[in-house]
C-alpha cells in the first residue's frame, strides 16, 4: 500500500492526533501526536489492513540548528582537541528532540515513518515496547545517547554506558569526559615528535643523550 | 526483560527441592564480558538455580565505540572507515550498506561495473563472516577441528580481498559512487571462480561431513534455544536467525538494491529437519547453505562482469549530500543493517543511526534463554552469531 | 615532501641479532664436554626464563576487531603454537600473557585492569592495534575509549596496524621473547627505517 494511503487510514483512526504527511521522494513521513505514538502503532500493527509486524528501526534524533523542514545549519560537535584534552563550549543547544519509527509489514511488503517531537525540557515519549518487543533495546539506547524519556518503559536503565555516567552524548553540545569513574578519556598529545630533531633522529633518542643548547 | 525473576515450569527461583526441606539459593552468574563462548565482550548477567537459567539479562556496552557521535563529526567519505569497524567479520557488506544509504540520498547512479565488484566482494564476506560463525559455533559446542579448517578458507578469501582492495582484514573499499580500485589485472576473476568452485563442491561437503551432520552435534543443537517465527518478528530478527525460524525473507530478494535482482539464488531458510523449525542446528545449516548461494551469486557476478568505469565520481571528489533524510536497508551477513541518515546539506551527517542486526537478534535471549541449561544458553548464544563491534557500535 | 624511501643496504639482512644490541654473556652459558655426558651450566634465572619464554600462555581476551586477527594468528596458517604461545587459558589466572587486542573502553578498563590484576606474576603486556596503543581512529570523537591501555596496566610489546597482520602479532611475540630472555636490547632500527621516519612531517 502507498503510504499516502496508509497515512489517510491512521489519521481516520487517530482524529486530530495526526499532524500531517510530508510527501518526499526519499523518505515520506507522518507525524503524530507525541502522547498518541502508541495509540498509533497500535493501530497500524493491528489492522489487517496494514499489518505492521515488524519495527526495522528506532532512532532518537537531536534537532539542534537544523530542522524537519530543511532549514539551518548545524553546528559542529565537539571532541578532543589535539593535545588529548576536551573541547569546550558554552553553547547550550535548542530545539527539539524526536523520534523516528520505520515500520515494515513482511506479509504486505510496505514501509512506513513515523515521527515525534518533543520538547527538550519534557523530552518523554510513550513507550511502544508492549507492541513490539525489539523496541525496548532501542528505547533503552534512545535514553542512553539522547535522553529520551519513555513512559512506561519495564526496564528503563541506561544501555551502552554504565549507570553513573554523566549526560547523553549524542546531544549535539555533549562535552567530552576526561575522567569517568577514575578511568582516564583524555589522550596524549598524539603529534608530539618522538625523536626531537635537535637528537639527531631515532638512533640518538634525547633520553640518551641530551640535547646540547 | 522484566525486574522480577521469571517463573520457569511453574516454579519461580530457590523453589528447587532436591532434598526435602533444604531450598537452594539463586545464584547470579556472571558469563562475560571476558569468556570465551560470548564472542568478544559480551556479559549476560544470570540468575539460575542449579543449571536452569531463570534470567538471561544481556549488559552490553564494552565496546561502545562512539561511532554515530563519530559519524557527525567527520564527513561521509572518512566514516566508511568506521562501517568496517562493526561487523569486522564481514567488512563489506557494511560499507555496501553505508555506500547504498549515501547514494539514495545524493541520488548517485553507481556504474554498473562497480555494482558487480561490490556484489562480489561482499558475498565473499559473507562467506568469510559465515565460516566464522561455522567455526565458532563448533567451537562452543566442543568441536575444535571445524575452526582449523574454516580457518584454512577464510585465509583464501582474505587473501582475495586484499589482492582487490589492499586491506588483510578491514577493507574501506566501498566509496559513494563506486569502489576505490578497479579489478587487479593479474588473473583475480579467474581465481575467485576457481575458489568458489572449490568451496562449493569440494569444501562444503566436508563441513557437512565434518560437522553439520555429526551425531554429537546435532544431538547438541537440535530442539535447543527454539524460536518461533511470532517471536523472531516481534524481537526483530533478521537474517540467518529469521530465516531459521522459517521466515522466508531476505532483503536481497525482497528489497532488493544493487543489482541483486540479476542473478538467479535462492533463500534458504530452516524446515525443522533435526528437530523443531528455529532450533539452533536450523540456524547453522541456513549459514551453510547460505554459503553455497553467495557462491552462486559470485559466479554469476563475475561471468557477467561488464566493461566500463568502476567510479561516477572523483576518488578525491568531496562528496555532497542534499538535505534530506533516508532509511536504508540491505542484507549483510547477520541481518539487515540499516542506516538512517538525516543530512542538512553540509558535509557531515545530522544524524546517523545504525540499526545493527545482533543488536536486535541478541534481544530475543532474553525470552527464549529463559528456562534453558546452561550449557544450552551457549548454543543458543552461538547460533545467534553476533558481533559485539556492531552491537555496541 | 618526497616519500622516496632508501632501500635497505646490503648488509641489512645478516640476521636479527645485528638488530639487537644486547650482550650475551658468554661465561653464563658453557658446554662442557667430558667423557661421559654433557654439562649445561648456567643460572637458575636464565634457565627459568627459557622456560617462561618457550611456553607463553596468553589469555583469551579478544576485544574487537584485532580479536580476530589473534585468532587467525592462533589458527591454521600462522599457528601460534610453533612459538610455543598458543595456549590459550580462558582464566587469567593460568596465563602469562595479555595481548589487548582492540579498543578498550571505559567501562571496558575497570575489568581489564581486574583481570590483569588476578594474573599471576610474573606477567606480560601486548598492546595490539593501534586503538590499543593510542586509540586509534576514535581518538578525536571518542568519548567513551581510553586514548591507549598504558593508561590502565604496563605494557611491554606494542603491536602497531588496524588490524595488524598475524605476521606482525608474531614478531611482537618475538620480540617479548627477547623481553623475558632477560636481554634488554633497545631494538636499533635499521638505517632505511630511521631514514624514512625523518621524512614524516610532524606537526608542531
Amino acid at each position: 500500500m502507498e503510504q499516502n494511503a496508509i497515512y489517510e487510514l491512521l489519521a481516520g483512526a487517530l482524529g486530530d492526533g495526526a499532524l500531517g504527511f510530508t510527501e518526499n521522494p526519499l523518505e515520506p513521513w507522518a507525524a503524530v501526536e507525541t502522547a498518541k505514538v502508541a495509540e498509533a502503532c497500535r493501530f497500524l500493527r493491528d489492522d489487517p489492513r496494514l499489518d505492521f509486524d515488524q519495527l526495522m528501526c528506532l532512532s532518537g534524533i537531536d534537532w539542534d540548528g537544523f530542522d524537519e523542514a530543511g532549514k539551518g545549519k548545524s553546528v559542529s560537535i565537539l571532541g578532543y582537541s589535539d593535545d588529548g584534552q576536551p573541547e569546550k563550549s558554552d553553547r547550550v543547544a535548542t530545539g527539539d528532540l524526536g523520534v523516528a519509527y520505520h515500520l515494515y509489514s513482511h506479509a504486505l511488503r510496505h514501509k512506513f515513518t513515523l515521527r515525534v517531537r518533543v520538547t527538550r525540557e519534557s523530552a518523554t515519549v510513550p513507550t511502544i515496547s508492549g507492541l513490539w518487543s525489539t523496541a525496548a533495546w532501542h528505547e533503552r539506547e534512545a535514553w542512553d545517547l539522547l535522553g529520551l524519556k519513555f513512559a512506561g518503559h519495564p526496564d528503563p536503565r541506561r544501555m551502552l554506558m554504565e549507570e553513573d555516567w554523566v549526560g547523553h552524548p549524542l546531544r549535539k553540545d555533549y562535552v567530552m569526559p576526561d575522567l569517568w569513574n577514575g578511568v582516564p578519556l583524555q589522550g596524549q598529545p598524539y603529534c608530539a615528535n618522538p625523536f626531537p630533531v635537535e637528537s639527531g633522529g631515532p638512533d640518538k633518542p634525547a633520553g640518551d643523550k641530551p640535547a646540547e643548547g | 526483560m522484566a525486574n522480577e525473576p521469571t517463573m520457569v515450569n511453574g516454579r519461580g527461583w530457590g523453589d528447587q527441592d532436591h532434598v526435602p526441606g533444604i531450598k537452594s539459593e539463586l545464584l547470579e552468574l556472571n558469563m562475560g564480558p571476558q569468556h570465551p563462548a560470548t564472542h568478544g565482550v559480551l556479559r549476560l548477567l544470570l540468575h539460575t538455580d542449579g543449571e536452569i537459567v531463570y534470567k538471561v539479562t544481556p549488559v552490553l556496552g564494552y565496546l561502545h565505540r562512539c561511532a554515530e557521535k563519530i559519524a557527525e563529526g567527520v564527513n561521509y567519505k572518512q566514516w566508511v572507515v568506521y562501517t568496517d569497524r562493526f561487523d569486522y567479520l564481514a567488512p563489506m557488506c557494511c560499507n555496501h550498506a553505508y555506500v547504498t544509504a549515501v547514494e539514495k540520498l545524493m541520488g548517485q547512479a553507481v556504474p554498473e561495473r562497480a555494482e558487480h565488484i561490490r556484489v562480489a566482494t561482499s558475498e565473499l564476506s559473507r562467506i568469510a563472516s559465515h565460516l566464522i560463525a561455522l567455526a565458532t559455533f563448533g567451537l562452543d559446542m566442543g568441536a575444535w577441528t571445524p575452526l582449523l579448517y574454516c580457518f584454512r578458507e577464510r585465509e583464501e578469501i582474505l587473501n582475495l580481498l586484499e589482492r582487490i582492495s589492499g586491506g588483510r582484514m578491514l577493507y574501506n573499499y566501498m566509496i559513494p559512487g563506486g569502489v576505490r580500485y578497479d579489478v587487479p589485472n593479474d588473473n583475480w576473476v579467474a581465481d575467485v571462480l576457481d575458489f568458489v568452485d572449490l568451496m562449493e563442491h569440494n569444501k562444503l561437503p566436508e563441513y557437512n561431513t565434518l560437522l553439520s551432520y555429526n551425531k554429537i552435534f546435532i544431538e547438541r543443537t537440535a530442539d535447543v534455544g527454539i524460536i518461533d517465527a511470532k517471536t523472531a518478528l516481534d524481537y526483530g530478527c533478521t537474517g540467518p536467525v529469521l530465516r531459521g525460524s522459517g521466515v522466508d525473507f531476505d532483503c536481497r530478494r525482497d528489497d532488493p538494491y544493487s543489482v541483486y535482482h540479476k542473478f538467479d539464488w535462492q533463500v534458504q531458510i530452516g524446515h525443522g529437519e533435526k528437530g523443531t523449525v528455529g532450533d539452533c542446528w536450523d540456524r547453522y545449516i541456513v549459514r551453510a547453505r547460505e554459503i553455497e548461494q553467495s557462491c552462486r551469486i559470485i559466479r554469476q557476478a563475475l561471468q557477467t562482469l561488464p566493461d566500463g568505469p568502476y567510479q561516477a565520481l572523483a576518488l578525491k571528489a568531496i562528496v555532497k549530500v542534499p538535505a534530506g533524510a533516508a532509511y536504508t536497508r540491505v542484507e549483510s551477513s547477520k541481518g539487515e543493517l540499516g542506516h538512517y541518515i538525516i543530512s542538512d546539506g553540509g558535509q557531515t551527517a545530522f544524524r546517523n543511526k545504525v540499526r545493527s542486526p545482533s543488536f536486535c537478534n541478541l534481544q530475543v535471549v532474553e525470552k527464549v534463554g529463559v528456562g534453558q541449561m546452561v550449557s544450552d544458553l551457549v548454543a543458543l548464544v552461538g547460533s545467534l552469531d553476533i558481533v559485539l563491534g556492531e552491537i555496541d557500535r | 615532501m618526497s616519500r622516496e624511501i632508501t632501500p635497505p643496504p646490503a648488509g641489512y639482512d645478516a640476521g636479527r641479532e645485528q638488530m639487537l644490541d644486547f650482550k650475551v654473556d658468554e661465561q653464563l652459558l658453557q658446554v662442557v664436554e667430558t667423557d661421559a655426558k654433557n654439562f649445561i651450566l648456567t643460572t637458575v634465572d636464565e634457565m627459568f626464563n627459557w622456560a617462561r619464554l618457550s611456553s607463553i600462555w596468553p589469555v583469551t581476551f579478544g576485544l574487537a576487531c584485532c580479536a580476530i586477527e589473534m585468532m587467525a594468528t592462533s589458527a591454521t596458517r600462522y599457528d601460534i603454537d610453533r612459538f610455543g604461545a598458543g595456549a590459550f587459558r580462558a582464566t587469567p589466572r593460568q596465563a602469562d600473557l595479555m595481548i589487548v587486542s582492540g579498543t578498550v573502553t571505559a567501562k571496558m578498563a575497570t575489568r581489564l585492569k581486574l583481570i590483569y590484576d588476578q594474573m599471576p606474576e610474573p606477567k606480560w603486556v601486548i598492546a595490539m592495534g593501534s586503538c590499543a596503543i593510542g586509540g586509534g581512529p576514535y581518538f578525536k570523537y571518542g568519548y567513551h575509549v581510553v586514548k591507549g591501555v598504558d593508561f590502565i596496566v604496563p605494557v611491554d610489546v606494542y603491536v602497531p596496524g588496524c588490524p595488524p597482520r598475524p605476521e606482525v602479532l608474531l614478531d611482537g611475540l618475538m620480540r617479548l621473547q627477547d623481553k623475558i630472555r632477560g636481554r634488554k636490547g633497545r631494538f636499533i632500527a635499521p638505517k632505511w627505517v630511521t631514514d624514512y621516519a625523518k621524512l614524516i612531517p610532524y606537526r608542531k
